[in-house]
């Protein structure tokens, strides 16, 4: 693969723009990335996946700005071991984050945060983030044992002489719910459900 | 009368750089002095001649030379004043001061004006002093046994000089003696480190002028006018050098086994033991921290050298200087668990690595793991706590570990061809010479995987290190039955303390700071003290030597052109002098000592700053140099020629505030013409009289600048908020004083700070 650089290209301004994210906490580290792949050696979503950290950091000081569309940028969790791992005090977890957040911006990935809905709802039912149930299935295969521990919680929690898990209350539901609706993620929540159950509608 | 002094002004042209942009006949018109000349290049020789004949036809009593700054030429022009005392001339710096700075032509020749009369009002005050010169003692103590301190110390003493010779440990010899073998920049080879190691050491122990004293330490040091009284602590060896032949029935006797530290802990030693075999003194030594005091190895020493009990000796040692020659240590392993050192005895450092391979290590040369056998792939990890910012790493790299790796991945190499070396980088760096051997292991089979691995876990018999493959951008799990960490050079515990002890200053990273990165890569802020090897910055044998023959000859410079110091320092009247002690205390540069019951200032470190004066109630000390009167003058020399409407602000910078001001026109950048910069030995002799003084007669605004490294910079701060509180409840405006830090480098932001406090000042003058 070739690519041309022209005399009036600016590839940095991409990571300059991602630097003075108000997300990011590490002010110069993007620009001191060496390239040497520690984040890599140690991302749990780079041994099971594509997804590399060390190549989005390339990627990002390319000027690549096709990353944002790039299916791997979403299999970052946010375990946060490349920022503390980092050698120049980069943190590649903040980037993907920003990245993400632009993708949206941009109309991208929505099908991505589609799934992840149950987590968004858990807010305005629970006012806390709750494991959305189409994930359980999962979970209890890659977890063996897990669904019946969750089913059991409460005697477990009773046999270690546990109270119970404390809840927030209705009032706070309530507060929460109108916190969410008047800053406007309740609109965003609802515009990405609606894209996305007219697209399923579509190929159905 | 002072006001009777014959003055003579001399005003260079400087080619065209003065006299292009400062109108000199002008100036020539505007001064009335006894006598005033103009010439096209005063520092040239002829301008002796001039200043000579000048001087003995107008009788001149006083000369003020307006020309470049004191930085540049005051040393020439004091020598050209000649037969006048050389401190009865004063220089106006009408260039990076004035011309440099400056494009408006009538600003600049009214600015050069009002400069060469604050020179003239000042040199009225001056009187006739002499330079003290101090001729420091040259017995010299290199502090450290390594192979920089041995070759410091040899290079002084074939130069006829006396050193001693301090080590810590029971023998010199240092890191060199243990690392088996070394590479070489040019040659394609890795040689005998201690083959190399021992003429070196055998020249040393033979020379004369060089007394060794092993197991010793500098605890204390004191410095007096170019002398340093050290304290050393010499601990008990248990064992008399004078008698022991190191036949080693002592050590067999003995039933005690310990760790053996010069193995990295790798073989076991007994409590009485011989550091190595060719350590220097050719002694036992007994540990004592491990001895149980059996007896065994007196029973059957024939020779009676070993005695169990001992303490530790002082000893006092006076030297004119010192080098400091104490070394490196390696990092911490502990500070990075994830590598599995403390866990996995087949994860070892370069270190130990190298005490396997030496002839002389725990396994007499052969590579083999903990459990006896030869390792199948051995994987090495590079900058190991070197250009890390996570907590406790170092940011720097410590240049030797990619060529150190390379070394003993050849060794290997040679001795065993069917194990598999790969070393794991982020770049290799071998500069010069070193590119040669890198394309030597290359052919060599030594395999090289760009990345740096995140972790290395035990799986069954084997270690997995995870890594990327940064060039084909793919993780991967490297099985490995070895690892060994290049770990991180960093400044020995000694460094650190002989810092603290003898003050001189470090670098954010602990090592022993030079004068000058660039050019006085030796010498120490701290006159007297040099520094060489791993105790200045991470470097290799060939580099620690070169410093180290360097430092010798820098001592000897130092030996035999002797100290000039100003006079311009305090001065005890024993008349009036109590002896309580209130200065001693007082002053920040440890000049002040009592000796023979009486006050005593080391000339060499005084500075002048007038610190001492507060605290003496009996008014026992005195600054030479009428300093106070001259600033005062001054001031008054400036102020005098203010003009309708014009804006004049003081700046007071002593010596690196004054050249961060000169760089501004070196480099012809440009401030206000209202900027009025007056050089002072010390910002704290700028009293709260002395800017009430200014603000009162006329000046705008007073600025004062402090280098943050002064040890005074504190005090200073602290005094300048006191006398704006004083000036604020006498109904000035203390937003006319300025503080700020000057730093010579940052010569741009001082620029930039004239002019934000020009703008400023001229906002209050115009609200008022």
């Amino acid at each position: 693969m070739s690519s041309h650089q022209k005399i009036t290209d600016s590839p940095i301004d991409f990571a300059v723009e991602i630097i003075n994210d108000v997300k990011n906490s590490k002010e110069e580290g993007v620009l001191k990335c060496v390239q040497c792949g520690m984040c890599t050696s140690t991302c749990p979503a780079a041994r099971h996946s594509d997804y590399n950290p060390r190549e989005i950091i390339e990627r990002v000081l390319d000027g690549d700005e096709t990353i944002l569309k790039d299916d791997n940028i979403w299999n970052c969790f946010y375990c946060y071991t490349c920022h503390s791992v980092c050698p120049v005090g980069n943190s590649v977890c903040e980037v993907n984050q920003i990245l993400k957040q632009i993708a949206i911006e941009n109309g991208i990935g929505y099908e991505k945060l589609y799934e992840y809905m149950g987590f968004a709802d858990s807010y305005f039912t629970a006012a806390i983030g709750a494991i959305p149930e189409i994930f359980f299935t999962d979970i209890d295969r890659d977890v063996p044992g897990w669904w019946d521990f969750r089913q059991h919680l409460d005697e477990i929690r009773q046999e270690l002489e546990l109270d119970p898990p404390l809840m927030p209350s209705e009032e706070v539901i309530d507060e929460v719910s109108k916190i969410l609706t008047i800053t406007g993620f309740k609109a965003k929540i609802e515009k990405i459900r609606a894209s996305q159950e007219a697209e399923n509608e579509e190929r159905s | 009368m002072r006001d009777d002094l014959k003055v003579g002004v001399f005003l260079c042209e400087c080619g065209g750089n003065i006299a292009d942009i400062v109108d000199l006949d002008k100036v020539r018109e505007e001064l009335d002095v006894e006598f005033i000349g103009q010439f096209e290049n005063l520092c040239s020789l002829n301008g002796r001649k001039i200043i000579r004949d000048a001087i003995f036809d107008h009788d001149l009593d006083r000369v003020v030379v307006a020309a470049c700054s004191p930085i540049s030429h005051e040393k020439t022009f004091q020598d050209y004043v000649k037969p006048l005392n050389p401190y009865l001339m004063d220089m106006a710096n009408i260039r990076e001061q004035c011309s440099w700075v400056h494009s408006d032509k009538e600003k600049a020749t009214h600015k050069a004006i009002t400069l060469i009369n604050a020179s003239i009002e000042k040199v009225k005050q001056s009187d006739a002093v002499d330079p003290i010169y101090c001729q420091t003692p040259d017995e010299v103590a290199v502090i450290g046994g390594g192979i920089a301190g041995m070759n410091a110390a040899l290079s002084l003493a074939k130069q006829g000089t006396k050193v001693t010779l301090i080590e810590q440990s029971p023998s010199i010899g240092g890191h060199m003696a243990k690392i088996g073998k070394v590479f070489s920049p040019v040659k394609i080879a890795e040689e005998c480190g201690m083959c190399l190691l021992n003429p070196i050491l055998n020249e040393l122990v033979w020379n004369e002028n060089i007394e060794v004293l092993t197991n010793t330490k500098v605890i204390e040091a004191e410095r007096r006018a170019g002398t340093y009284n050290l304290i050393l602590e010499k601990s008990p060896r248990y064992v008399d050098t004078e008698k022991c032949i190191a036949c080693g029935k002592c050590a067999e006797a003995c039933e005690v086994e310990v760790p053996n530290d010069w193995n990295d802990n790798l073989s076991m030693r007994k409590a009485i033991y011989r550091p190595f075999g060719q350590s220097y003194p050719e002694s036992y030594v007994i540990d004592m921290d491990n001895c149980t005091k059996c007896s065994n190895c007196v029973k059957v020493c024939t020779m009676r050298a070993i005695k169990l009990r001992g303490k530790p000796e002082r000893i006092p040692l006076q030297v004119g200087s010192i080098v400091v020659a104490t070394g490196h240590k390696l990092f911490d392993m502990e500070k990075r668990p994830e590598y599995g050192y403390t866990r996995y005895d087949d994860v070892i450092t370069q270190s130990e690595l190298g005490r396997i391979t030496g002839v002389n290590g725990p396994t007499k040369g052969k590579l083999l793991k903990s459990n006896g056998e030869v390792p199948k792939r051995v994987v090495m990890i590079q900058c190991v706590g070197s250009r890390d910012e996570k907590p406790d790493g170092h940011k720097y790299c410590s240049k030797i570990c990619c060529t150190v790796a390379l070394k003993n991945a050849n060794i290997i190499k040679h001795k065993y061809p069917d194990t598999d070396v790969l070393i794991c980088y982020t770049d290799i760096r071998t500069p010069g010479m070193f590119e040669k051997y890198y394309k030597h292991t290359q052919e060599n089979e030594v395999r090289f995987l760009r990345g740096r691995p995140g972790e290395v876990v035990k799986k069954g018999d084997n270690f997995i290190v995870r890594t990327e493959d940064t060039l084909k951008g793919e993780f991967v799990e490297i099985e490995a039955d070895m690892v060994v960490l290049s770990t991180a050079m960093e400044p020995s515990d000694g460094t650190r303390e002989i810092a603290d002890i003898l003050n001189v200053g470090v670098t954010e990273d602990g090592f022993i700071k030079e004068s000058h990165p660039k050019i006085k890569p030796i010498a120490t802020d701290v006159q007297g003290i040099f520094v060489c090897g791993t105790a200045h910055d991470p470097k290799d044998i060939t580099d620690s030597i070169m410093q180290a023959t360097a430092a010798a000859a820098k001592v000897n410079e130092y030996n035999y052109g002797g100290v000039e110091i100003e006079p311009f320092i305090a001065e005890i009247d024993t008349e009036k002098c109590i002896v309580c002690g209130e200065c001693i205390e007082r002053c920040k540069y440890k000049s002040m000592s009592v000796q023979n019951d009486q006050i005593y200032i080391d000339p060499m470190s005084c500075t002048g700053c007038g610190k001492c004066l507060n605290g003496c109630k009996q008014r026992a000390i005195t600054v030479n140099g009428n300093i106070d009167e001259k600033i005062m003058s001054t001031i008054n020399g400036v102020l005098s020629k203010k003009q309708e409407g014009e804006r004049m602000i003081l700046v007071f910078l002593d010596n690196i505030g004054y050249t961060a001001a000169d760089n501004i026109g070196v480099n012809r950048l440009s401030y206000p013409e209202s900027i009025h910069i007056i050089k002072v030995i010390s910002v704290n002799r700028v009293r709260p009289r002395h800017i009430r003084y200014a603000l009162e007669n006329g000046a705008d605004g007073v600025f004062i600048g402090e280098f943050p490294g002064d040890l005074m910079y504190d005090e200073v701060e602290r005094k300048i908020q006191r006398a704006k509180d004083r000036i604020a409840e006498m109904g000035h405006n203390p937003e006319r004083i300025a503080f700020s830090k000057v730093y010579i480098p940052y010569f741009s932001g001082l620029a930039r700070k004239f002019n934000d406090f020009d703008e400023k000042i001229a906002e209050l003058d115009s609200s008022k």
